[in-house]
């Protein structure tokens, strides 16, 4: 067994232990340390990770040395390696940025809390991303629901706490429901590890399927709660506006994702195609994808808050992915996979540079935002760069994205469904446009301002610069990664 | 309906589990919420049990050797410990933040919450 297999138990140990060392010290300078060290030795471990399974495919891993049914299992292949990439490089840039940010925010007591809560959650993200056992992701997604509404409430605000409350409510539902679904197919089958099920469910599939319609529905409802899926996404906004900045681009740019991945890893690896393509879920997934992707955008517009509006943005963006999930096709989930990557680098960079722009000139509402440009002229460029990515401008991430939609799309002969990417483009272009036109164009909006008033310190924006430099390096060459994602998708089935 | 009665733990944690959903759902009262959710997670906790009961079968403890077809079905039970422990600590954790929003706000009541707006 080469090294490497054991690194994704060993990041997620990590996390975890090093979570817990944090309040140990009670020190600020500590915890970041603590935490932000645990956080790149994880990436680079993650990278390891990634490269091994790319030279030697997938692989699985026994975490407590007993074989499949009994012991509990991680699965990892390409898109695990992938996404563990993922989460470490986003979750890094976002706790280099906190250094500077979070104490504007927080009282000085509750920022080793952070970083505790941070840790916490992106383990337990990854724990949900690589484990192959049903229960165990089930126990993952109660920790992360913990953690992530830690990081919402962590600022001892009125609003924070109803927003936590909100999703805390919302979030246990979903996890009710999973549960539920867990236990339904595990009446079924007497098994907890995906192939395991999958071997059991395909051999009794068509006696059970009124059962196995009911365990996928409740996965789905369950799931897409936690993932923002369009009509039962009113936990969201509140959430995400109210959070400190770098708790917003952590909770859009990875709480959504790890759901979303489960979610099609239940969709693929537990039922399988041969029995969800049976089934009428996938029409419903794709059906509120896109009403989601339209919906999201149209409520976007209307939001006044810089940091509301990027929030429904997102609403949005995970209508993408649950549409190209919805096709049913190893190009659309190649392209929601694509899109997950896309959203996560692009959200938190626009997360990231709004909630400075709050930060420092004090006002959230986008029409006291005009001339913004001339006073932190990089910050809002980084939002210029993340909401044109958004908006489908070639060579950012968010084009090749849009284009892989579009391929899935005819590949899937459902050519019709090529008005919602495009309408959906043009709508995210109605809501990004205006900030960023008002922010740098416009002699009376300018006026008065001085250059550079409330720029952030170059030194400050570097770890924003470097998602933004995944958004630019994604669209440039976005083809590697999209191939490496669809030799990853047979794994995954 | 001949199948609901034999199947009665199942149908018993399947109507606990609507009751919890909708008080959950329904309610504007945040204690009355948590309740709500309370009861769903220990519908699902009964319906896993009941998957692992057989009836006549002694608990897994062994005590003489036994062949394992007279114990029975050890798995759910020790999943739903790790399930009852998950939701304490939900169920913990909101009510902290309701003491929180109850400082704050003056009430548990999330319609009157919302009515009065963030801001």
């Amino acid at each position: 067994m080469p090294i490497y297999n054991s690194y994704p138990l060993v990041i997620i140990l990590l996390l975890f232990v090093s979570a817990f060392a944090i309040p140990i010290f009670k020190s600020i300078k500590m915890a970041r340390i603590i935490s932000i060290s645990a956080a790149g030795i994880s990436f680079a471990l993650s990278i390891l990770t990634l490269m091994g399974v790319k030279a030697d495919g997938a692989y699985y891993f026994r975490v407590g040395h007993f074989d499949a049914p009994w012991g509990i299992e991680f699965h990892i292949g390409i898109i695990e390696g992938l996404m563990g990439v993922l989460f470490m490089t986003v979750s890094l840039a976002v706790l280099w940025f906190s250094v500077y940010s979070i104490d504007h925010d927080l009282s000085k007591k509750k920022v080793p809390i952070f970083y505790t809560l941070v840790n916490l959650l992106v383990g337990s993200l990854l724990g949900i991303v690589f484990s192959d056992d049903l229960f165990n992701c089930f126990v993952f997604i109660e920790i992360s629901s913990i953690a992530s509404c830690g990081i919402v409430v962590v600022k001892d605000k009125k609003e924070n706490i109803k927003a936590a409350l909100k999703y805390l409510i919302l979030s246990s539902l979903g996890s009710g429901l999973v549960l539920m679904g867990i236990a339904l197919v595990y009446s079924l089958t007497g098994h907890l590890n995906m192939p395991h099920i999958h071997d059991v469910l395909v051999s009794i599939y068509p006696d059970h399927s009124r059962n196995m319609l009911i365990a996928i529905g409740l996965f789905t409802v369950g799931l897409g709660v936690k993932s923002a899926m369009f009509p039962l996404h009113t936990w969201l906004p509140d959430a995400h506006t109210y959070a400190p900045a770098s708790s917003s681009a952590l909770l859009s740019a990875l709480v959504l994702k790890a759901y979303v991945i489960l979610y099609i890893k239940i969709i693929h690896r537990v039922f399988g195609m041969s029995i969800v393509g049976d089934l009428p879920v996938l029409n419903i997934v794709l059906l509120l994808g896109a009403v989601g992707m339209i919906a999201g955008s149209v409520l976007a517009i209307l939001q006044k808050n810089i940091k509301r509006m990027v929030a429904y943005s997102s609403v949005a963006q995970m209508g993408y992915v649950f549409f190209g999930i919805g096709l049913g096709t190893t190009m659309g989930l190649a392209a929601a996979i694509f899109q997950i990557f896309n959203h996560a680098f692009t959200k938190s960079a626009l997360f990231l540079s709004a909630g400075s722009i709050i930060e420092k000139t004090g006002k959230k509402n986008i029409a006291d935002l005009k001339g913004v440009g001339k006073e932190m002229p990089f910050t809002l460029a980084i939002f210029t760069i993340g909401g044109m990515s958004l908006v489908g401008i070639p060579l950012l991430s968010g084009f090749n994205s849009k284009w892989n939609f579009a391929v899935a799309v005819i590949e899937a002969h459902r050519v019709e469904l090529l008005a919602v990417v495009l309408i959906s483009s043009l709508l995210n272009a109605l809501y990004y446009f205006p900030v960023i036109v008002n922010g740098y164009f416009g002699e009376e909006s300018l006026e008065g301002k001085v250059y550079r008033n409330t720029e952030r310190p170059i030194k400050e924006l570097v770890p924003i610069f470097a998602l933004v430099l995944g958004v630019i390096y994604f669209g440039v060459s976005g083809g590697g990664l999209l191939s490496l994602i669809e030799a990853g998708i047979p794994a995954l089935k | 309906m001949e199948h609901l009665l034999a199947n009665y733990y199942e149908t018993g944690a399947i109507i606990l589990f609507g009751v919890g959903f909708v008080t959950l759902l329904a309610h504007g009262n945040l204690i009355k919420k948590i309740i709500g959710m309370n009861i769903m997670d220990t519908a699902v906790f009964l319906f896993f049990i009941a998957k692992g009961y057989i009836a006549g079968n002694e608990a897994p403890i062994i005590r003489s050797v036994k062949s394992a077809s007279g114990y029975v079905n050890p798995v759910p039970t020790a999943l739903m410990l790790t399930g009852i422990v998950v939701a304490v600590s939900i169920t913990a954790f909101a009510l902290a933040l309701t003491i929180r929003v109850y400082e704050k706000y003056g009430t548990v009541d999330l319609n009157e919450i919302i009515k009065m707006g963030g801001e």
